[in-house]
């Protein structure tokens, strides 16, 4: 009987060798590459709503605080969604007949909530309080971005972990006094460098970096 | 194998002259594979015939164990999916003191053992969650028993009744109303001495209230019966 195998046996095996160690080096890389990329992420994406909600026209031609709708973001984990009675508290007289506004009046008029697509969606292994972060001097702008020149919303930032962790190891620049909170587009009054660690100190700011101040 | 499996057309004489027509490289191991007979064939194809059943067998050892590794092995695959959008439902008309992702807390009663025991029960945007004792409540001073802590989960009961219903069929309250004014209407000449309602031990002054009220209103003589 001959051999078995052929001399070019020997290359074959060489090449699938390697070749199946880079392919799974490369399914690797893509599926890093993947997990960071903003189709994961969702990062400015924009996502279709029940009817289009212009936060720009709200802050900056309106000048709203964002807290006149995100009520309990100062006291709860939530920032909260207003309810359709906080739309008409405005809308019952303006643009009254609108027919882009007849979502939210036909959800006034018939008693069914308006069902919003979240756009900053965490992970539902990860527990975020919005209250304690304003408490500490985080501004909604650190996290949310301009929200002042968004006509859509959309997310900002990746809301990757690294992203988290990056801030709560070194928060000093991120902080600003407690008066500016929502205030968009805020530039410090004094160098960042100066006021940041002047800031944590005042507001005994340590932010936990350990794995179960977030995945409790 | 045996001869037995060789058709008559395969005798000694034809192979050979198979044999001599081919060209080139051409193993056999055995006279029955140079005979390629469909028996053969068939024999190769299912080379351990008493286990080729299993593939068919749904609830094969074999296949189950594959199936289950295979789906224990991929079921990690599933957290490379993005994840679901999710929707935000906010109120239409938020109720006063709710605040989203805050409990609130209900000050309730139970019934048990003929008494009340003073609860709170905790409260996430309308849905209780954890039932502890009142503190306020002379009954309970903020402790329970294991019967109130449990109860949280008759709420969630599924056997636990949604909907009015008549031999099975779910009915409208408007339904209920008229069959029992039809039924207390029957009883109006005997004065409602015919009426019996069952329930268990009722320790709640409002359902007390409740039944002595319908008692007072439709007929004078209707009784109230429990079981003892």
């Amino acid at each position: 009987m001959p051999q078995i195998f052929r001399r070019s046996a020997n290359t074959l095996s060489k090449v699938s060798i390697f070749g199946l160690l880079s392919l799974v080096g490369g399914l690797i890389v893509l599926a890093i590459v993947l997990a960071r990329s903003s189709y994961v992420t969702r990062q400015e994406i924009f996502v279709e709503q029940p009817l289009q909600f212009s936060h720009m026209h709200h802050v900056t031609d309106d000048g709203i605080d964002c807290r006149y709708c995100h009520t309990s973001v100062e006291t709860s984990s939530f920032a909260g969604i207003p309810p359709t009675k906080t739309c008409m508290n405005c809308h019952a007289v303006l643009f009254a007949n609108a027919s882009f506004l007849e979502p939210v009046r036909a959800s006034f008029r018939d008693n069914k909530p308006l069902h919003w697509t979240r756009v900053h969606d965490l992970p539902d292994f990860v527990y975020f309080n919005h209250s304690i972060h304003i408490k500490k001097g985080v501004g909604c702008e650190t996290c949310h971005g301009r929200v002042d020149q968004m006509p859509l919303i959309y997310q900002q930032h990746s809301l990757l972990m690294e992203w988290c962790i990056d801030c709560h190891k070194n928060p000093a620049p991120n902080l600003r006094p407690r008066s500016e909170i929502t205030t968009m587009g805020y530039r410090p009054a004094v160098d960042q460098s100066i006021l940041g660690p002047q800031l944590m100190t005042e507001y005994n700011v340590n932010p936990p970096i350990s794995c179960s101040t977030c995945h409790r | 194998m045996n001869d037995a499996t060789m058709n008559d057309g395969d005798t000694i004489e034809a192979l050979r002259a198979r044999l001599e027509a081919t060209r080139g490289r051409q193993y056999w191991r055995s006279l029955e594979s140079l005979a390629e007979t469909p028996e053969f064939k068939e024999f190769l194809h299912r080379e351990f015939p008493q286990n080729a059943s299993e593939w068919l067998d749904p609830v094969g050892r074999r296949s189950f164990l594959k199936l289950m590794g295979a789906s224990l092995a991929l079921a990690g695959v599933s957290a490379c999916t993005r994840q679901p959008d999710e929707q935000i439902v906010p109120y239409v008309r938020q109720p006063e003191e709710e605040v989203p992702g805050k409990p609130l807390f209900f000050a309730t009663a139970m019934p048990m053992n003929g008494a009340g025991i003073g609860l709170l029960v905790e409260s996430h945007e309308g849905r209780p969650t954890k039932i502890e004792g009142n503190p306020d409540h002379p009954s309970s001073r903020g402790a329970t028993d294991l019967f109130a802590q449990a109860s949280i989960l008759g709420l969630y009961d599924p056997d636990r009744s949604r909907n009015i219903t008549n031999l099975g069929d779910i009915r409208p309250f408007s339904a209920f109303a008229t069959a029992l004014q039809d039924a207390l209407k029957v009883q109006e000449t005997s004065q409602g001495a015919g009426i019996r309602i069952l329930t268990e031990t009722v320790a709640s002054p409002t359902q007390r209230a409740a039944s002595s009220r319908l008692a007072s209103t439709s007929t004078r003589n209707m009784r109230s019966t429990r079981p003892t």
